[in-house]
């Protein structure tokens, strides 16, 4: 099966090179024919990295312990599901799942435009397949999944890092690699529109569509990363501001500020440039997060060994930005501004707004990540860039674009009168500042920036509350209908505008979790004796003996933990340190354990520090974090809201079909 | 599985992929050479994504002026104004097809 593998991989590259020199060829011919031969090779390309990825799972399941990924991340004793999912676990076999994802992306984007965008088309595909090169290159020629183990081949392999031991491994990565690598999507689509000169609406639509595709599958990526952090790594927290946490949140905020300003460009036909730039940058940052965990260049729990794909990575991100720039540079006369900004009090200006913010949280971020870097480099010394830095850069750009998140909404297109300002704004003003007072008195006054976070919380909610009621109404007016088939033809004729208020009320989920169990958690670690208790916000927590259970591949030794509050039984907590049997270095890892209130949403978090040598005592860290399930309700608000804005508009594409063949058929 | 039953499948892979991708070559399909958008095409898109984009801004305008968010006096301003720019669109429109009316005339 390596030599199925590695075949397949060459077949890849090779199939790569010919998509980019035919469709250049077809781009500047116009030869239909050869731009399909292009299109089919990407296509081809697809099936051959799948067939890579069954060579290397056939390898995983079947303990082949010649191939090195295998030997190195897998043992006998390792749980089936494990065995599949360690595909990812190591630097070459997450290599092979980019170029599949990629290749995915590309080929449904090649099936996507069999009859549209043909101009384009050659061009984009020159640019997936550019990128295809390149993955393929490392993939097959520099860090091949396939590599033979060197010395003597073991009967069995080293085991597989236990903080991957868990069924979140399943959906983050590939969720994540989602994320990053159909960002090439909307960079290829936009350098064909500068190679072409075509900058019209058609090519927005589909760097919209796919865009949102990213943005969606990285949001939900990151926080299926916090939650694995949060049941798995085992602090008590879901988010530390690791460099590679960090990474997939930079092209994230780039993203995010292009789904805004594109909306300007959509509507008033300006930011053009501007939108050019957010599509490279949101394609290039993806670049640099897969660099930062590839290299080995910054320490953490994410990232691999020091290796010689990282100098690869950088060279292709420097060739990639050098070209977007060129590009931009080469077509600026055509990326004029139609209009100019007439009001700063405009819904254009709330989002040029938004971008400046979301940029300049994006560069504070970059620069946490990389100033370690740099002052290696520089001095020889790795300085750190702690929480509290990032914590303030989020305060400060964060609660702006929180207050922006409500104001957006209520204004209106070009220009907005301060007495249509005063009507609009006057329930949620008055909303939020009642909250505030509320939120005081009930104690919540200790952090300024959580009851400030808060407030505008309660903000924004008013603020999508009234955009649902009076554009309900207001349907309800014209046509007649009752409430519910109003508000559904409300939605379902709008659904950019209300599936992003719908991801706007997940932003305000996200926020109130994020902020409660940060600024209002409660933590206490103590040594309790067999039978001894603590308290903790309520919560009266006692130590009833050690368990300890097997597994495939493990040993894992529990405190079963009695919790009662207001003197009624509450369950139990049995929070453990599990002992991995079939890793060389008998690896341990925290297993926690949580007990969530449904009804506010607050987790009891108990975390096993240590145990007595006579297996009776314990040491255990306690943590109430209040609210905090709702950041994973936001995930699922998010993925609604976001499936409502991507979700085909009909409409729409008989518009855009009708507005072009108006144009085109008189050609002939 | 053995490396001679691999090295087959290698094979097949790669014969596969060259058939595929050479298949708009051989296929019966017809594949006419795509025409050059002239200048009057792109003309007519522009003009066209101005009247579309007109619209649009209409059916915004008049949700904003029903939930509350434009004064009657900016709503009848814009409503002008907006009006006004996608008259000129299908003027534009209405010109170029003459345009293209009279060159066909011509050739003919």
């Amino acid at each position: 099966m390596t030599t199925l593998g590695g075949v397949a991989l060459y077949v890849v590259f090779a199939l790569s090179v010919y998509a980019v020199g035919a469709s250049v060829v077809a781009g500047r011919r116009r030869d239909r024919k050869l731009a399909r031969s292009a299109a089919n090779a990407v296509l081809a390309a697809f099936a051959g990295a799948l067939v890579a990825v069954a060579a290397l799972e056939y390898a995983l399941v079947t303990h082949d312990f010649s191939i090195a990924v295998v030997a190195e991340h897998t043992s006998r004793q390792l749980p089936f599901q494990y065995l599949l999912t360690a595909l990812w676990a190591s630097q070459p076999g997450s290599l092979l799942l980019w170029l599949t994802v990629l290749s995915g992306a590309s080929a449904l984007v090649m099936v996507q435009n069999r009859r549209r965008n043909r101009e384009l088309m050659p061009w984009v595909t020159a640019v997936l397949g550019g990128v295809m090169i390149f993955f393929s290159t490392m993939a097959a020629f520099v860090s091949s999944p396939f590599q033979k183990l060197a010395g003597a081949v073991p009967a069995n392999g080293f085991g597989l890092d236990p903080s991957l031991q868990n069924p979140y491994m399943a959906a983050h990565p590939p969720t994540l690699y989602l994320g990053y690598v159909s960002m090439a999507v909307p960079f290829a689509f936009a350098m064909a529109s500068l190679v072409t000169g075509r900058s019209d609406a058609r090519w927005l639509v589909s760097v919209r569509r796919w865009t949102l595709v990213s943005w969606t599958a990285l949001g939900v990526g990151m926080l299926l990363g916090a939650h694995w952090a949060y049941v798995e790594i085992g602090w008590g927290g879901y988010w530390a501001w690791d460099p590679v946490e960090s990474a997939a949140l930079m092209p994230w905020l780039a993203a995010t500020a292009f789904l805004h300003s594109v909306m300007v460009q959509e509507k008033k036909g300006m930011l053009k440039v501007w939108n050019m730039v957010l599509v490279s940058a949101a394609f290039s940052l993806s670049l640099f997060g897969t660099f930062l965990t590839r290299s080995g260049v910054v320490t953490s729990v994410h990232s691999f060994v020091q290796s010689a794909v990282g100098p690869f990575l950088l060279g292709f991100l420097a060739l990639v930005i050098a070209f977007a720039t060129g590009m931009i540079l080469w077509r600026l006369s055509s990326l004029r501004a139609d209009h100019k900004l007439e009001s700063v009090i405009s819904r254009e200006a709330t989002f040029l707004f938004n971008n400046l913010l979301f940029l300049a949280l994006l560069f504070a971020v970059l620069w946490g990540v990389v100033f370690p870097i740099l002052s290696e480099w520089v001095r020889g010394v790795r300085s750190t860039v702690s929480t509290p830095y990032y914590d303030f850069f989020l305060v400060i750009f964060g609660l702006p674009l929180l207050f922006l998140t409500g104001v957006g909404p209520l204004i209106a297109w070009r220009k907005a009168s301060a007495s249509s300002l005063l009507r609009t704004f006057r329930w949620p003003a008055m909303s939020a500042a009642a909250a505030s007072v509320l939120l005081w008195l009930a104690g919540l006054g200790s952090s300024p920036a959580g009851l400030t976070a808060l407030s505008l919380c309660v903000f924004v909610t008013v603020t999508i509350g009234l955009e649902f009621v009076r554009g309900t109404a207001a349907r309800r007016a014209l046509s007649g209908d009752p409430w519910p088939r109003a508000f559904v033809q409300l939605v379902s004729r709008n659904r950019r505008r209300y599936g992003g208020y719908v991801v706007h009320l997940a932003i305000v989920l996200l926020v109130v979790g994020i902020t409660a169990s940060s600024a209002y958690a409660t933590v206490s670690e103590r040594h309790l004796a067999l039978g001894q208790s603590m308290r903790i916000d309520g919560y009266t927590v006692t130590n009833e003996g050690p368990v300890q259970t097997k597994e495939q591949n493990s040993i894992t030794d529990r405190v079963r933990l009695a919790v009662s509050r207001g003197g009624t039984a509450d369950g139990e907590l049995d929070p453990g340190i599990r002992l991995f049997t079939d890793t060389n270095d008998q690896r341990q890892s925290n297993e926690v354990d949580i007990r969530t209130s449904w009804t506010t949403g607050t987790d009891l978090y108990a975390i096993l520090q240590g145990i007595d040598q006579n297996g009776r005592g314990v040491t255990v860290k306690l943590l109430v974090n209040p609210a905090v399930s709702l950041i994973w309700l936001a995930g699922i608000v998010f993925l609604f809201g976001a499936l409502v804005t991507v979700w085909p508009d009909p409409r729409e594409a008989r518009m855009l079909a009708r507005r072009y063949a108006g144009a085109l058929t008189r050609e002939a | 599985m053995s490396t001679a039953l691999a090295a087959l499948a290698a094979a097949v892979l790669t014969i596969a992929a060259v058939v595929f991708v050479a298949w708009p070559f051989v296929s019966a399909e017809r594949e006419p050479a795509e025409p050059e958008l002239s200048e009057t095409d792109r003309r007519r898109l522009a003009a066209a994504e101005r009247r579309d984009e007109s619209y649009q801004a209409l059916r915004d305008l008049e949700q904003d002026f029903r939930t509350g968010k434009v004064t009657a006096d900016d709503h009848r301003l814009e409503r002008d104004r907006l009006r006004a720019e996608a008259g000129a669109a299908l003027r534009e429109l209405d010109h170029l097809d003459s345009l293209s009316q009279q060159n066909g005339s011509e050739e003919d």
